[in-house]
């Protein structure tokens, strides 16, 4: 019986390094569930969803950096709040789209314990984090028996909360690539309240040369089982100035991309209708 | 049901008890310890009720809000917290508690331990956070009687009172 | 008078205690050799029967005490409502008031329904035992609507109820089934009525199920002690009327049941009567000598405690062609839940607010209601009064469009006022001063301006203002009862014991009763002490409920702290040998002759020799008088004091996505007097809040089988503080009632209205089309424009 104020038992383990998790993943596989803030596994223990093993992260040192170079890019940690890199001055300055996914998702105490990490693992289509590094494009590094294995985040949404991480993985960073010359990125979603899951997310990341874009990639959830690219709009953007009659045909072609459903936040019909819309917004204040 | 021996130092006292693994540090302050000031209001992260301050070196502030109805109390080994209780100096109130009282800022009063909690690392974090900053940093706390016009009124003033410090 | 607290910004006399949190609330008791109850709920079904409850299994699990089956507590049924203590007998049955809830269901007619319990020595040893419960059930069908379930061949709720009929406006009390005036059988209706009008405007509304969500979880404590006394503790909103439920329910004498008010975290109408009181009771009396705390989930607020009035709700009005209102005709059916509580009375206060507001010739509304398979309907502050802001005030503005009249001015001229009858027929306004709020919130606002600057506007986001104004109640006499007992016990200090049954739900009611009687006496608030929350000490209260916490209890407290200054004065007129008209009690407590500062005495002297009463063996008297001074009042009011309001809003309509910002809102209320006027603002401010989650964003949602789909704060949304928009709160205190205490009225439920339907308004004005289902979503926002085919250039 589920309930909000007593967990379901399971048996914590606290490992203290990355190469024990490991272990552990490797001896309890889909029996064990890995946690770094908590905010979302513990919300489905209190719906009743557990696996009989929880492997916490908290006790490992040094997963929770975030460090940027310009040759490098970003490094963000597995254990890494949303908080932590929402304040990076790197984030804020080089990737607004991820910026603003971090920094308006969920509240200040689910920011501080949160992680981007877990957000993207997680993998709910409408997940905020995942949508903007959808959009920016990053690669998960995961560790595990077979030693380290990086999986570019295009390949890693594969359906509903299913993602190409195996059972025995532990993902323990995300790896963005440097920004490059004239790109300019943004994240945009729609919600009932401020506070509140999205009901459509979009991000896009454009490489514009003398107004002309060279290259795009663009994101959208909760529109979807998972969050997805929309690879049409983004050929269509391809070599163009983003002008008015561009910006019509984008629009157009959302709603051959998507596939959304009623549920208990919003309609089919409504996001079929909004999304184009959203999207829209995003880009023009992406080139802004 | 395994038990790990965990120390909490709470509003500057040590605790050395033994908690279950799948525990909240909600629950273990609440029922184990009688620090009934932190309350339950959702279990999901939702409503603020339970909001503790944890000491962070990494925050500038040294210190950070959390629900603690999201983390397992053993995950909090070794931590030193703060509650309402311990906000102002000898179980006195600070100066964001004092404010709520002189600007009733508090109707029923369940909402508050952990309105106070974040009202003060906001304005720890942010001293001269605007008004709209305010509200944004106050999401996550939920009150039903106020409409949270004198919550927001109440921490103008303690921001005032603070920044002339 | 310098000692003067009434109507000062003081801080409230629990603030302090509240912000370090060492304030307790029922889910803080802790008690030696306490017990933890589970009420294990049906969740899977919404409409049942229970074929069989297994506990072999959960009996054997650590720590269970007992198992308890519908069969192993009380057969007596009950009702959570305390209404039918309010009214006479005669009138419960015309009302058709039933008490068909039972502590543990074999009928389940909601999910969350009660089955069975579990009593533990832990509460996660309850929860464990309760999931190792087996329970069979099969399953009936599921009503969502009153149009399913009154369909003939539906599954009857209870045989009390042929038809699922739960509620109607009996046609012995109200002719034609109807409220309204005159009698509607001698008054023409129909084409007749509808002839004599220049313009006829109508349309059928429907209105959302929200919940009070209030922050404190429901808990009850129970304790059935080794004396045969069950005393309760938790935080009802009618702590007497619970104690006198509780007592018939487990057939004790009220000298054998106690009801100890915990402090309120919030309520709103939630908790006026008893939520899990009746199941603590029940497991207390299983294991006699233990008390039992039964603490309930979030989750279990939306789907086992007691919503608002949802439903169809139709109306007609009738104008002359200068605006002269002529009729008003509407009938709202109610979706009552799967429960009696609070029958019909949201309805029977939905058609009185429609007849308090407006100068209608004639007025003709029914209401009924019918059982549901949703969580049971109760009372939300407001009471039906804002589901009639949604109608009417929408209409009123159809029906000013469509005679060009100015919709302010069509108010200010048509409401009701001084000598008109109110929402109950044959009680007229005692006072109003609602053209000056309108006139105050309008030029706050700066209606006139921003009409002109928005007549033309261009793009996407577009701003849309609208006003509402509302009548409500300070207390319900006399529809019902209206008593509060106050007892003031003289300390021989001379500072003040009030004991009396005061429910404060973070209201400032304990505060403002306080500060009436450091007033009334003319003393400091430091010498007041309120003794209140106690069965065993209290006099009779009703509670608080109708906003009668001021209007209602006040004047019990005024009059019991006025019999004690008189019996000080006339102590001191004998011992000064001087007329109690000639002597003046300052605020040092000195009792002299006025103009003189010889013959003095001081009252602490006078309380004091009453209390130590010595024997002078040299005079052979008593010195001084003998008496502990003790002030009474059995305060019956006679009077409702309706207060009026107006409240304008701004918003702002993106076409694009629906979306709907609140830009600004201001509310003026005309409040009489406001005793601690940052508590008067406190609740028009909170309230604010949650009328415009029910014209915007809160709705219950349930699927086909019954399953509230939204049973958490995750998904059931609450405007938050970015939300919230620029509010003004105006208190207007030019016209003090002259019956309410000090020139009071209420404000308690009065703030929802305002916002309900000035929003509804301001998002008509904004894109020129209007929403008759609440909440005006953005889905159903764009879903308008849509079928409406208006673009915006």
């Amino acid at each position: 019986m589920p309930s909000s104020r007593i967990l379901p038992e399971f048996e914590l383990l606290l490992p203290e390094s990355v190469a024990e998790a490991v272990k552990m993943l490797k001896k309890h596989k889909a029996d064990a569930t890995i946690m770094a803030g908590g905010t979302d596994v513990i919300v489905s223990g209190t719906q009743g969803f557990i696996t009989p093993y929880v492997i916490s992260l908290s006790k490992i040192k040094g997963i929770d950096t975030v460090k940027f170079s310009k040759t490098g890019g970003l490094r963000i940690g597995a254990m890494a709040t949303l908080q932590k890199v929402a304040d990076d001055k790197d984030v804020q300055k080089m990737y607004p789209a991820l910026f603003k996914s971090a920094a308006i998702n969920g509240t200040p105490q689910i920011r501080n314990m949160g992680t981007v990490v877990g957000n993207v693992l997680r993998a709910s289509p409408s997940g905020d984090c995942a949508c903007a590094l959808l959009a920016i494009g990053a690669k998960i590094v995961f560790e595990g028996p077979r030693g380290k294995r990086e999986v570019s985040i295009d390949d890693f949404f594969i359906d509903y909360k299913k993602t190409a991480r195996k059972v025995d993985e532990l993902a323990v960073e995300i790896k963005v690539p440097a920004p490059k010359k004239g790109e300019v990125s943004a994240f945009n979603r729609i919600t009932r309240t401020t506070l509140d899951l999205s009901k459509i997310n979009a991000a896009v990341s454009l490489v514009v040369e003398k107004g002309v874009c060279k290259s795009a990639r663009i994101a959208m959830g909760a529109v979807a089982p998972k969050t997805i690219r929309l690879t049409d709009t983004e050929k269509l953007l391809k070599g163009q100035k983003i002008t008015g009659s561009i910006l019509e045909a984008i629009v157009a072609s959302v709603v051959g991309q998507i596939s959304p459903i009623d549920d208990v936040r919003s309609t089919a019909d409504y996001r079929n209708q909004v999304s184009p819309v959203l999207l829209r917004r995003t880009i023009e204040e992406a080139i802004a | 049901m395994s038990k790990h021996p965990i120390t909490l130092t709470i509003n500057g006292q040590e605790y050395n008890l033994y908690v279950a693994d799948h525990h909240t540090l909600l629950q273990v302050m609440r029922d184990q310890l009688d620090l009934t000031e932190v309350k339950y209001g959702c279990g999901r992260g939702e409503c603020g009720a339970c909001s503790v301050l944890v000491d962070d070196e990494k925050e500038a502030s040294g210190r950070k809000a959390i629900d603690s109805c999201l983390a397992l109390a053993v995950t909090m080994d070794g931590k030193k917290i703060t509650t309402s209780r311990g906000l102002g100096e000898n179980g006195q109130l600070n100066s964001v508690q004092q404010a709520f009282v002189e600007e009733s800022g508090i109707q029923c009063g369940f909402c508050t331990p952990g309105m106070v909690v974040k009202a003060t690392s906001l304005l720890e974090k942010n001293p001269n956070a605007t008004e709209e900053e305010i509200r944004f940093g106050l999401e996550g706390n939920i009150c039903r009687c106020t409409g949270y016009v004198k919550i927001v009124d109440s921490i103008k003033k303690a921001q005032k009172v603070i920044n002339k410090k | 008078m310098t000692t003067s607290v009434v109507g000062k910004r003081i801080p409230k006399v629990d603030s302090k205690d509240k912000s370090l949190g060492t304030a307790e609330y029922a889910g803080d008791i802790r008690m030696k050799g306490m017990l933890y109850g589970k009420i294990i709920r049906s969740l899977d079904y919404a409409h049942a029967k229970v074929k069989s409850i297994d506990f072999k299994e959960a009996q054997t699990m650590p720590g269970v005490v007992k198992c308890l089956a519908p069969k192993d507590v009380t057969k007596n049924g009950y009702n959570t409502t305390i209404m039918k203590l309010l009214v006479p007998e005669a009138f419960n049955e015309v009302f058709g008031e039933i008490s068909e809830m039972y502590i543990f269901n074999t009928h389940i007619k909601h999910q969350g329904d009660s089955v069975c319990g579990i009593i533990a020595e832990t509460e996660e040893q309850a929860e464990r035992a309760a999931a190792k419960v087996k329970i069979v059930y099969e399953p009936l069908p599921v009503y969502l609507t009153a149009e399913e379930s009154r369909q003939p061949d539906a599954v009857q709720f209870t045989p009390l109820k042929p038809g699922n009929l739960a509620s109607e406006f009996d046609p012995g009390f109200f002719p034609d089934k109807a409220y309204g005036w005159p009698d509607a059988e001698t008054d023409k209706w129909g084409d007749d009525l509808e002839a004599e009008c220049d313009v006829v405007v109508e349309d059928n509304f429907y209105l959302n199920k929200v919940k009070q969500c209030q922050m404190e979880n429901n808990c009850a404590v129970a304790l059935y002690d080794n004396r045969g006394r069950l005393t309760c503790w938790s935080s009802t909103q009618m702590p007497k009327p619970v104690q006198v439920l509780l007592a018939e329910l487990f057939e004790l004498p009220l000298s054998r049941m106690r009801y100890v008010t915990t402090i309120v975290g919030g309520a709103f109408g939630a908790r006026l009567g008893m939520v899990c009181e009746p199941h603590a009771c029940a497991m207390a009396m299983a294991v006699q000598g233990r008390p039992v705390k039964v603490e309930m989930t979030r989750e279990e607020d939306w789907i086992a405690s007691e919503t608002r009035f949802p439903g169809d709700y139709k109306m007609k009005m009738g104008f002359k062609k200068d605006g002269t209102p002529v009729f008003v005709d509407a009938h709202f059916t109610g979706y009552k839940g799967a429960y009696y509580t609070h029958g019909g009375g949201p309805i029977f206060c939905a058609a009185a607010f429609v007849h308090g507001m407006y100068k209608w010739q004639t007025m003709r509304m029914k209401g009924d209601s019918y059982f549901t398979n949703t969580a049971p309907v109760g009372a939300f502050r407001g009471y039906g009064n804002p589901q009639t802001s949604f109608v009417q005030e929408q209409l009123v503005d159809v029906a000013c469009e469509k005679l060009g009249l100015d919709s302010v001015e069509w108010r200010k001229k048509w409401h009701k006022t001084i000598g008109d009858e109110t929402w109950l027929k044959g009680v007229t306004y005692a006072s109003d001063d609602l053209n000056s709020c309108i006139d105050i919130a309008a030029k706050e606002f700066k209606w006139y301006q921003k009409k002109k600057k928005y007549a033309t506007q261009k793009g996407p986001k577009r701003r849309g203002i609208g006003m509402a104004i509302m009548n409500h109640t300070s207390g319900a006499w006399p529809m019902l009862l209206e008593h509060t007992v106050s007892t003031v016990k003289l300390n021989e200090d001379c500072t003040v014991e009030i004991m009396q049954s005061v429910s404060d739900l973070g209201t400032g009611g304990h505060t403002a009763i306080q500060q009436m009687a450091a007033d009334t006496l003319g003393w400091p608030m430091e010498d007041i002490h309120l003794t209140t929350g106690d069965s065993d000490v209290n006099g009779f209260d009703v509670g608080a409920h109708a906003s009668r916490t001021v209007y209602c209890g006040g004047p019990a407290t005024m009059e019991a702290c006025e019999s004690v200054k008189k019996q000080l004065m006339e102590r001191a007129a004998q011992l000064l040998e001087a007329r109690v008209e000639d002597l003046e009690m300052d605020s040092k407590k000195i009792i002299s002759v006025k103009g003189s500062s010889k013959k003095s005495i001081d009252a602490r002297e006078i309380a004091k020799q009453g209390v130590y009463n010595f024997f002078d063996a040299a005079t052979g008297k008593q010195i001084g008088i003998p008496g502990q001074i003790q002030g009474y009042s059995s305060y019956l009011a006679n009077h409702c004091s309706p207060p009026m309001g107006a409240t304008f809003s701004e918003v702002e309509v993106d076409v694009e996505t629906g979306q709907v910002k609140l830009v600004e809102l201001v509310n003026a209320h005309d409040i009489g007097k406001a005793i601690h006027p940052p508590s008067v603002e406190g609740q028009l401010e909170g309230g604010a809040q949650q009328g415009l989650g029910q014209v915007l964003c809160e709705d219950m949602i349930y699927d086909k089988e019954g399953h509230c789909l939204n049973a958490d704060f995750t998904d059931y949304k609450m405007l938050g503080p970015t939300d919230m928009p620029k509010a003004k709160i105006i208190l207007v205190e030019t016209a003090p009632d002259p019956i309410g205490p000090m020139g009071a009225k209420s404000c308690g439920e009065s703030a929802l209205m305002g916002p309900i339907g000035s929003v509804a308004n301001a998002i008509a004005d904004a894109i020129g089309i209007r929403f008759t289902e609440a909440p005006i979503t953005p889905e159903r926002i764009l879903r308008g424009i849509k079928e409406s085919g208006k673009t915006f250039a």
